[in-house]
C-alpha cells in the first residue's frame, strides 16, 4: 500500500470519528421556524369545521376522528399529512387531507405537528372510552 | 479545512482507489481503535439507582440498551426477552451481501455472544403486556414483574400481504425464513430484507446478469410498498447495486430496470429527492411512481400493482379549494428479477395489546420515547411509533435516550431535562460500488450532515464508511453501549 494512501486513509478514519461519527457534532437541531398562529386558533379558523368540534370526525365530510388517540399517536399522522408520507417512497395514508394540508400551508395555516397534537389530546381526547370502542 | 481535506482525498480515492485488503487494515482495525481512543463515545453515566429493567427484543436496539444499561448502573438487574439466535446481526449489511460485495456469514452475529454482564436473557417470545400491572408473559409461559419496560421488538415482513406468494406467515429479518423462502429467492423473486434473502438476493442477481449477458432482453423491477418500512433506501440500494453489477459485466444494455414505489417521491427531504431522480437519469434507471404491489404471479413471472392517481374533486366551502378524488386500477407487468421490499408491520401480539396503537407501532412521544398511556415503558428503533427513523442510524442516537430517561426515572427526576432525540436518521444510499450518498436528516426533513460536505453528493469515502467503519462501530460502538 502507498504512503500516501496509508495516511490520507487514517486521516478519513480520524475525521470520521472526530468531527461526526461519533456523540458530537451536527445532533440535528435544524433551524426553528416561528409559527404565526397557534395550535388553537388555526384548530378554531379551520381544522374543526370538518374534524367536528370535538375532534369526532364528521360522517358528511368523511373526515376522521381526531379524538380517538394521545398525542404521540396523533403526531405520527399530522407528521405524515404535513410532509406527504414520512419514509422514503412509501407515500402517504392520508392523500386527500396531504393535499388539503398543501392549500392550508399556502393560506398561512402552518403549526407545529407536536404542538397541534398536544392541543387536540388535552382539549377532546375521549380517554379510555376510544379503546372500548 | 476540515470540508477541503475531505474533498481533496475524497477526489484522490476516486481516482486510485484502494484495495479491499488495505482498506480492512485500516478501518476494519485501525478505525474502530480510533473511535475507542477517541472523544467520539459517549460519556457513560454512573448511577447507583436500582429498578427491574425488562428489555422486549435483543436486536441492535434492544441489546445496545442493555448494555448501556449495564456500564451505567451499580447495580444492573436487566432482563432481555429474546428467542432468536441471530437476533443481533448486523441487518445493514444485508444489501451489501444481495450485491455480492459481502459473504451472508458477516452479518451473522449471534445473540449469546452480546448479552452484558448484569443481564439475564430468556430464550422466549413476548407473548402478552399487562402494563397497568407492569407485568409481560412469555411464550414458555413466564410471568415477568418489571420496573421499566424498553420494547424494541423490532418488526415483522408481511409477504403474506401479497396476494400469489402463498405465503401465510409474517416472518422477522433473522428468524425462522422457512415460510418466505419457499418462494422468495428462486425464479427471479427476490428480497435482501430478510438474511437468507440477502444471500439469495446475489444468486438470483447473478442470474439475471448472465440472462442479459447472453443477449436476452431482460426486465428487473423494484418494489416498494405502502407502510412504513426499515431502511427507507434499500429498495433502491439494490436497484443501483444491480445497475452497477450489469454495467461490470458489459450487459446493462440488454436489461430495463424500473422501481415501481409506491409513493410520489425517491425521498422525503427535497434535495436528496432531486439527487436521486438525477442519479437514476444518469443511470438510466426507470422509475413509475404510485404502484403498490398487491399480487406476484411466481410462474408466469408476473406482478400486479395498484396504480393510484389523483384528481380534481368537488368545490370544498371549508378549505375553499377544489379538493381531491383518488382513482386507482390494477396493472399487470413481466418481470425477469424481482426485488420485492414487504409490506411491514408492528407484531400482533404488540399491536393488539395495551401498548399497541392503532396502527400497531408502540406509540411514544417522538422526543422522549416514552409511551403516551404508560410512563414506565418506552419504545425505540423498529417498533417505536414515531415519523421516521427504522434504521439502525436512528437506533443509535435512540437508546442513549432511553437510557438516559430510565435512569432519571429511577433517580426521582425529570426526563424533559434531559437530551431529547431529535429525529436523526441516517441513509448511506449505496448508488454504485464504490460510491454512497450519506444522506443525514431529523424532524426539520432538512439534510443535517455531520461534517461540513455536500450532503447531495456521491462519494468514495461513505463507501468506505458504509463498508468498513460501520459495521466495527456498530459491534465495538453500541453493542458496547458505548457510542
Amino acid at each position: 500500500m502507498n504512503k500516501t494512501n496509508l495516511i490520507l486513509m487514517v486521516a478519513v478514519a480520524a475525521m470520521f470519528t472526530f468531527s461526526g461519527c461519533g456523540q458530537s457534532g451536527n445532533d440535528g437541531g435544524g433551524e426553528a421556524i416561528t409559527y404565526k398562529l397557534t395550535p388553537k386558533q388555526v384548530w378554531e379558523q379551520k381544522c374543526h369545521k370538518c374534524h367536528g368540534d370535538k375532534a369526532e370526525g364528521l360522517t358528511e365530510k368523511k373526515t376522521p376522528a381526531m379524538n380517538d388517540r394521545q398525542a404521540g399517536e396523533l403526531e405520527l399522522d399530522l407528521f405524515d399529512v404535513k410532509n406527504e408520507g414520512t419514509n422514503q417512497s412509501s407515500g402517504t395514508d392520508h392523500e386527500k387531507m396531504a393535499h388539503n394540508m398543501q392549500k392550508l400551508l399556502e393560506k398561512g395555516f402552518n403549526y407545529d405537528p407536536t404542538a397541534m397534537a398536544k392541543f387536540i389530546e388535552k382539549n377532546f381526547y375521549i380517554g379510555n372510552k376510544a379503546e372500548k370502542k | 479545512m476540515i470540508k477541503e481535506g475531505m474533498e481533496l482525498i475524497d477526489a484522490h480515492f476516486k481516482n486510485e482507489g484502494i484495495s479491499r485488503r488495505d482498506a480492512m487494515k485500516i478501518f476494519g482495525v485501525g478505525g474502530t481503535a480510533t473511535l475507542m481512543a477517541s472523544g467520539a463515545t459517549s460519556e457513560v453515566r454512573a448511577s447507583s439507582a436500582t429498578g427491574k429493567i425488562v428489555i422486549v427484543g435483543g436486536g441492535l436496539a434492544g441489546m445496545s440498551t442493555a448494555a448501556r444499561f449495564s456500564n451505567s448502573l451499580d447495580n444492573p438487574d436487566i432482563t432481555v426477552i429474546e428467542p432468536g439466535d441471530l437476533a443481533t446481526s448486523y441487518q445493514p449489511g444485508q444489501t451489501l451481501v444481495g450485491g455480492g460485495i459481502w459473504e451472508k456469514e458477516a452479518l451473522m452475529y449471534k445473540t449469546e455472544d452480546f448479552v452484558p454482564d448484569g443481564t439475564t436473557i430468556i430464550k422466549e417470545k413476548a407473548v402478552e403486556f399487562d402494563p397497568e400491572n407492569n407485568t409481560v408473559k412469555t411464550s414458555g409461559g413466564k410471568t415477568i414483574k418489571y420496573d421499566y419496560l424498553v420494547v424494541a421488538a423490532g418488526l415483522k415482513l408481511a409477504f403474506n400481504k401479497i396476494e400469489g406468494l402463498e405465503i401465510s406467515e409474517t416472518i422477522t429479518s433473522t428468524g425462522d425464513h422457512t415460510p418466505v423462502s419457499k418462494v422468495i429467492g428462486k425464479n427471479g423473486l427476490a428480497s435482501i430484507y430478510f438474511q437468507q434473502g440477502s444471500e439469495d438476493t446475489w444468486k438470483e442477481m447473478q442470474k439475471f446478469i448472465a440472462e442479459a449477458k447472453s443477449g436476452k432482453k431482460v426486465k428487473g423491477i423494484f418494489t416498494h410498498p405502502n407502510t412504513p418500512i426499515k431502511c427507507g433506501g434499500a429498495p433502491k440500494k439494490i436497484m443501483y447495486l444491480t445497475d452497477a453489477r450489469l454495467r461490470e459485466a458489459g450487459a446493462r444494455d440488454n436489461a430495463e430496470l424500473m422501481f415501481y414505489p409506491n409513493g410520489s417521491k425517491m425521498f422525503g427531504v427535497k434535495e436528496y429527492h432531486n439527487a436521486i431522480e438525477k442519479q437514476f437519469g444518469e443511470r438510466n434507471m426507470k422509475w413509475n411512481y404510485r404502484h403498490n404491489l398487491i399480487a406476484v404471479d411466481p410462474k408466469g413471472k408476473t406482478a400486479t400493482f395498484n396504480r393510484h392517481w389523483k384528481q380534481k374533486g368537488a368545490w370544498d366551502e371549508d378549505l375553499e379549494e377544489y379538493g381531491i378524488e383518488l382513482k386507482s386500477k390494477e396493472i399487470t407487468v413481466p418481470y425477469d428479477f424481482m426485488h420485492i421490499t414487504p409490506p411491514m408491520v408492528a407484531a400482533e401480539e404488540i399491536a393488539s395489546s395495551p401498548i399497541g396503537s392503532m396502527k400497531g407501532w408502540v406509540p411514544v412521544d417522538k422526543e422522549t420515547l416514552q409511551h403516551v398511556k404508560f410512563k414506565n415503558v418506552f419504545a425505540l428503533g423498529d417498533i417505536a411509533g414515531i415519523p421516521m427513523g427504522k434504521t439502525g442510524g436512528s437506533a443509535r442516537k435512540q437508546y442513549k435516550v432511553v437510557v438516559d430517561n430510565v435512569i432519571t426515572m429511577m433517580e426521582g427526576g425529570d426526563i424533559n431535562n434531559n437530551h431529547k432525540y431529535a429525529g436523526y436518521t441516517v441513509c448511506p444510499l449505496v448508488t454504485s460500488i464504490g460510491t454512497v450518498m450519506l444522506a443525514e436528516f431529523n424532524w426539520t426533513k432538512k439534510p443535517t450532515p455531520m461534517v461540513p460536505l455536500d450532503p447531495t453528493q456521491e462519494r468514495w469515502i461513505w463507501w468506505l464508511l458504509k463498508v468498513y467503519l460501520l459495521k466495527p462501530m456498530t459491534q465495538y460502538g453500541m453493542l458496547s453501549g458505548r457510542a
